[in-house]
């Protein structure tokens, strides 16, 4: 009796263990696999960086970013030797033009996963790179061109990175560092650089967001007093260095407006001059979708007991919005001065 | 022109080349040229008749939605709903119960007449019929008035106006204020209203309205609320406002019932679905007047007769079940005493008795059959004694089984909180395709109803009340 006992138990045991694709063993492997691809895939994106800044990763630079023993590093270095896809020389590991587009996939993914957090999940900034850092090596080839379709084909990442395209080329950022820049002129803020993290928090604190207008209005040997959507910030050189800014081009078409549609009164008029660049993907789809395009007449109709959401009434219709999107709707008063009217 | 040969391929790198030289904004000039467009062409050709209609509408609206009186107005309405659904449905009810009975009566009596085995007519007539008659003469009142009203509320189009009122407490829950919508639909039916939050697009916003719309109750669960609001809490009132105090306690139910909704989808929002709040966009339709036949078919047609058929069909063999249970002995005594004898000591702690759980386990394909199999098990399969009023029933459950308020009160929160049907489960595993996301929709709420039950029960008899 008890021997047959054992005998089953034993027997479960070793189905749990051993099952094909649900047993403990099948699990550790796919375990293994995963973590290998990756690590090996995470390597890739560290050389090349490191490329980007003309630079050659090392052994010891690998270690530091990854986490790893050198030991471990060596082999994920040797796996991806064995593919092809790195070389080693004495000044360093660099990548192979396989490896550079294999690396470039990875990026691809990263990025459109970001820009799909942000524009449908509605994830704040912060978050965006955890969470993609996570999602990229899961993601196959054939969702990343699903998810690149989905979200319109972006061309840049919620920071503003470029997004690689399918083929492995990527358009570089024309862009300088805020360091760089003539105190006192407007500029478009291009990029801004997620990492490392504390860093990025400071930025995010500034009120900083890529496509917003920022001027330098004082610079010191180690500070800058910068002037973004209204308001002044004092950030340091350091944290400079990490904001890529541009020239502002008449096509960016940047609405002027300070006003937005949730700050109208009960009952109040008022003209969209634009979408707030904030707003991306879904969101801003579905706000011009509702006729909420420049120009167009929006009247604040309903409040209710709670404040919000308040109603508009837009093109003859009535839309209740959200405060929140209701902060996208950039206004110009309305109706507007006779004189501009009349100016070509 | 000579024609030129274009492959598919090369059509579409010429579009991925063109596409590099967009910038974002070409999306943006499309709509406002389309709006353009399109307001060009709606000024030339539609004259518009002043602007009477939409000042009468936002007259209505400024009321509806109104800051002081929005809420106030909403709950009046769904009162005064509630109220018309039970000041109709009793008198209607006892007449059709009164004629089943009479029928059973007959038939059985013409069965025994032509010699029939005692278990055919049992079987056939005192389970059967027997449980038909219970779900028909119980449901099709309440339903044929509830339904009908309610559908003038949608008609109108008011419903969107309530999810405009609460959505700001939605949106606090981590939801989406269309959940309203969905909510409201529940009331008819659970497994509808499941399949209406296709009307929310954030996923995770959609699956919150999904798990919470079972504590909205839905019009199976109704029959067992009303029957309790009017036995339990009218007959404390003088009958001048005994309708009045009933649809009062269904109102607070629901009321509870939208509690429990923010709650669980606050808790929700913040543990297994946590994330950030989607755009929100709800057009407001303009009043329209409604259209009495439609009403009268949708509602009569399409939602009694449905809902009232899917009843049936369970309802029949459950009856016949039921008979069984009551009639078949091992060892001495029945299996459905054995059934309760066995649930008796878990209903004790949760402030029920194994009667109301076995019927519970029994009316998992429909909640409509509830009460009729609660009150077929009290009275036995073998008693003949039928009840129609429900004074009756009362006598049954007070002076019989020993039902206090606290039995009542659990009862209702137990009817409020539990599994959804076995419809609606089947349903949201259609909408999510998730073995996970449906157990956790079905067994939520089974142990926050336990839970919720429990924790009155124990409060009740430890306090000295």
């Amino acid at each position: 009796m008890s021997a047959l006992g054992i005998l089953v138990a034993g027997a479960l045991l070793v189905a749990s263990l051993a099952v094909p694709k649900f047993g403990l063993l099948a699990k550790w492997k796919r375990h293994r696999a995963y973590r290998a691809k990756s690590r090996s895939e995470d390597a890739l994106k560290h050389i090349l960086a490191w490329q980007h800044r003309s630079k050659l990763a090392s052994l010891e630079s690998l270690a530091g970013t990854m986490g790893l023993r050198p030991a471990a590093v060596l082999r994920v270095v040797a796996s991806l030797q064995t593919a092809g896809w790195v070389e080693s020389s004495a000044g360093g590991i660099a990548l192979t033009a396989s490896g550079e587009r294999r690396a470039l996939q990875v990026v691809r993914a990263h990025r459109l996963w970001e820009r799909h957090l942000s524009d449908d999940a509605n994830m704040p900034m912060a978050k965006l790179h955890q969470a993609a850092e996570r999602a990229e090596h899961s993601l196959s080839r054939e969702q990343v061109a699903e998810l690149d379709a989905h979200l319109g084909h972006p061309q840049h990442d919620p920071h503003g990175d470029p997004i690689p395209r399918p083929d492995g080329t990527i358009s570089a950022l024309h862009a300088v560092s805020l360091n760089e820049w003539p105190v006192g002129r407007p500029a478009l803020i291009a990029h801004l650089e997620d990492e490392p993290e504390a860093v990025f928090r400071q930025i995010l604190l500034a009120n900083l967001r890529p496509m917003r207008v920022v001027k330098v209005a004082e610079s010191g040997p180690n500070h800058l007093v910068i002037e973004v959507d209204g308001g002044q910030h004092r950030i340091e050189r350091s944290t400079a260095a990490n904001i890529h800014v541009r020239e502002i081009r008449p096509q960016d078409a940047l609405p002027s407006a300070r006003t937005r549609l949730s700050d109208l009164a009960q009952g109040a008029c008022g003209e969209v001059a634009g979408l707030s660049p904030d707003c991306q993907g879904l969101s801003r789809r579905r706000l011009l979708d509702l006729g909420l395009t420049p120009g167009t007449r929006v009247e604040v109709a309903l409040d209710n007991t709670f404040g919000d959401p308040r109603a508009f009434r837009v093109r003859g219709t009535t839309v209740a919005l959200r405060r929140q999107q209701a902060d996208q709707v950039l206004m110009r008063p309305f109706p507007p001065f006779s004189g501009k009217e009349a100016a070509p | 022109m000579t024609p030129v040969s274009v492959t598919p391929q090369a059509v579409l790198d010429r579009s991925d080349e063109l596409r590099r030289g967009l910038d974002g904004s070409f999306r943006d000039s499309m709509v406002t040229s389309l709006y353009q467009r399109a307001g060009e062409l709606a000024g030339r050709s539609v004259r518009e008749q002043g602007a009477g209609k939409w000042d009468f509408d936002q007259r209505i609206d400024r009321i509806l939605t109104s800051r002081w009186l929005g809420l106030p107005v909403m709950l009046l309405l769904l009162g005064a709903v509630f109220w018309v659904t039970i000041l109709g449905a009793n008198v209607p009810s006892q007449m059709l119960a009164n004629a089943f009975f009479a029928v059973e009566a007959a038939a059985a009596a013409w069965f025994e007449s032509m010699g029939a085995p005692w278990w055919l007519t049992g079987l056939v007539w005192h389970g059967t019929f027997r449980g038909l008659a219970w779900v028909v003469s119980v449901m099709l009142p309440p339903m044929a008035i509830f339904f009908p009203v309610f559908t003038i509320l949608e008609d109108l189009g008011y419903l969107p106006r309530v999810a405009f009122n609460l959505d700001w407490l939605f949106r606090k829950a981590g939801a989406h204020g269309k959940q309203a919508l969905t909510m409201a639909m529940g009331f008819g039916c659970n497994a509808a209203g499941v399949t209406s939050t296709r009307i929310i697009d954030s996923p995770r916003e959609r699956l919150l309205a999904i798990l919470t719309n079972n504590f909205v109750p839905c019009n199976g669960r109704f029959p067992t609320l009303i029957m309790l609001a009017v036995i339990f809490v009218a007959a404390a009132f003088p009958p001048a406002v005994a309708a009045f105090a009933a649809a009062a306690a269904v109102m607070a139910v629901v009321l509870l019932g939208v509690c429990f909704t923010l709650g669980v989808s606050w808790a929700l929002s913040r543990s297994v679905l946590s994330g950030e709040a989607s755009a929100f966009t709800l057009e407001m339709p303009p009043y329209r007047r409604p259209s009495i036949l439609r009403i009268l078919y949708t509602s009569l047609i399409d939602r009694t007769i449905f809902v009232l058929g899917r009843a049936m069909l369970t309802a029949a063999p459950a009856g016949a079940l039921i008979w069984i249970l009551a009639n078949v002995q091992a060892g001495g005594t029945t299996l459905a005493e054995r059934s309760i004898a066995l649930l008796e000591p878990l209903g004790t702690a949760i402030g029920l008795d194994g009667v109301i759980l076995l019927a519970y386990v029994i009316a998992i394909p429909a909640n409509e059959i509830v009460v009729p199999t609660m009150l077929m098990c009290y009275l036995g399969g073998a008693m003949m004694m039928d009840i129609t009023t429900y004074e009756q029933i009362r006598e049954v459950l007070v002076g019989q089984h020993g039902w206090t308020l606290l039995t009542a009160v659990n009862l209702m929160l137990f009817s409020l909180l539990h599994n959804p049907c076995a419809t609606t489960i089947l349903t949201i595993w259609k909408e999510t395709r998730s073995a996970r996301w449906t157990a956790l929709g079905a067994l939520m709420p089974l142990g926050l109803a336990f839970l919720v039950c429990f924790a009155t029960a124990q409060a009740v008899r430890l306090l000295p009340l």
